[in-house]
């Protein structure tokens, strides 16, 4: 059960009409993140209403993985605050963690475990039902390879592993940080389909990605350069 | 999910990946192996000398090995990012740090049979008096070895650590081990075990301290 939030609206960065707290399932102020002497995110503002398809977009080193970390709770934040799902960064991370899923770039596979066990084994660890496993392997076109060791998999077939561990269970918000990334066009439609089915049940998903030919499920895009909310570049020429 | 099923979990599949590596058979049984006979031929033929000071050889070599043990632990959750998979689920971070330990632990036990059986065949030391005490100190050591590794093995992890973290770490935390280990285990060899209370329990205490600081601080040293 979420926290009781404040009763006031949070003030979005853009635009866009403020978001009540208790419907935003992302809410940052001013966060900044800082590696050494180095700023990764910059005093950045964001909502994101829940239920929403947010794509993010940036050169590399603009930020978007940063910010999935962050709102994954594997970073913290160096300054500033915020609530995932309406729990607070800071002392929320355990609920969270409960509810979020991030696909980001290390595929967190054991090279000497098959891909079913590493399912199996992320399934008993994240209360997933161990059921699902075979499912999410035949989801993603493993199923010949499941008990193949994952050391003999390729980059693509370590990226569907890590797609299927995401259907094992129903978060409330996916973080998707580059998942197209080394995947062919049959790897990327179940990604495409993964995106689809969260949306469809009414979760949140932030997506970054460079692929410009994904990302059509978003109702909206968020550029960011060197750390910051930026505006469009491209005008809205293209999105 | 209780606390003592994650640490089954954890350590079900550290073992699982050690049986599938075989790292500890394959590289860590012969590195200790090598160790106790470099000693050895370093002390010279003296069949007396060897045996006074083979306690002391053994817990050495058990002492450098457990390192590689501990680097390796930590190898498999670099490989791939999975440490971040293990921080970022919704379990109790101290079943990481239990479960790392007591998967160890078992890994250590089995090379401590093979290390006793080469003992007392390089060294000619009878195991048999109060073979109770040694396989208590061995245990209540390999405990403690397990709780310190598994505490400080994680730093490896961390981007700004290098490799030579963990034993600057360990092997100066590990000496109270090594010092009631070699005395619990000469007193022992020499048919005076009843004498060796002072070191265990030295040993108890040990195991108690990290096992208790590791549960309550590795959320923090795993964390961001």
């Amino acid at each position: 059960m979420a926290p009781s939030s404040p009763s006031n609206a949070l003030l979005s960065a853009t635009n866009d009409p403020p978001i009540p707290a208790e419907n935003a399932a992302v809410s940052l102020s001013r966060v900044t993140r800082v590696f050494g002497v180095t700023p990764a995110l910059v005093r950045v503002d964001l909502e994101v209403p829940r239920g929403e398809v947010l794509l993010v977009r940036g050169p590399n080193g603009a930020g978007k993985s940063t910010l999935l970390a962050v709102l994954a709770t594997a970073l913290s934040p160096t300054y500033g605050s915020g609530a995932v799902l309406g729990f607070p960064l800071d002392r929320g991370r355990d609920e969270i963690r409960r509810r979020t899923e991030l696909i980001g770039h290390a595929t967190r596979l054991y090279e000497d475990l098959s891909g079913r066990e590493n399912l199996r084994f992320w399934a008993r660890l994240t209360g997933a039902d161990d059921a699902r496993v075979d499912a999410a392997l035949e989801i993603v076109g493993l199923g010949a390879a499941a008990d193949d060791r994952v050391r003999g998999y390729s980059q693509g077939m370590r990226q569907r592993v890590a797609v299927a561990r995401a259907t094992l269970r129903e978060p409330d918000l996916l973080l998707l940080d580059e998942p197209y990334a080394g995947l062919d066009d049959e790897a990327k439609e179940a990604v495409d389909g993964l995106v689809a089915r969260t949306a469809a049940r009414g979760a949140t998903v932030v997506l970054a990605t460079h692929d410009p030919t994904r990302g059509g499920a978003a109702g909206r895009t968020l550029y960011m350069d060197a750390g910051r909310i930026v505006p469009d570049p491209t005008g809205g020429v293209r999105r | 999910m209780t606390l003592v099923r994650q640490v089954g979990m954890i350590a079900a599949k550290d073992l699982r990946i050690e049986v599938r590596g075989r790292h500890a058979f394959g590289t860590i049984l012969p590195f200790a192996a090598t160790l106790l006979v470099a000693f050895g031929l370093s002390i010279g033929p003296g069949r007396t000398l060897l045996q006074q000071t083979a306690p002391g050889l053994l817990w050495l070599a058990m002492l450098f090995a457990s390192v590689l043990a501990f680097r390796r632990s930590y190898e498999s959750e670099g490989e791939d990012g999975a440490l971040e998979g293990l921080l970022l689920a919704p379990i109790d971070k101290a079943a990481v740090f239990l479960g790392k330990a007591a998967a160890v632990a078992l890994q250590l036990v089995v090379l401590w049979v093979a290390l006793l059986l080469l003992v007392a065949a390089l060294f000619d030391v009878s195991l048999g008096g109060d073979a109770g005490v040694v396989v208590a100190a061995c245990l209540l050591g390999t405990i403690g070895l397990a709780a310190v590794g598994s505490l400080f093995g994680v730093l490896t992890e961390s981007p700004r650590a290098r490799e030579a973290v963990v034993p600057l770490l360990v092997l100066p935390l590990a000496v109270p081990v090594l010092l009631s280990g070699v005395k619990a285990t000469s007193l022992a060899l020499a048919g005076l075990g009843s004498q060796a209370s002072g070191w265990l329990g030295l040993l108890v205490a040990f195991d108690v301290v990290f096992l208790s600081a590791g549960t309550l601080v590795f959320e923090h040293l795993l964390e961001d």
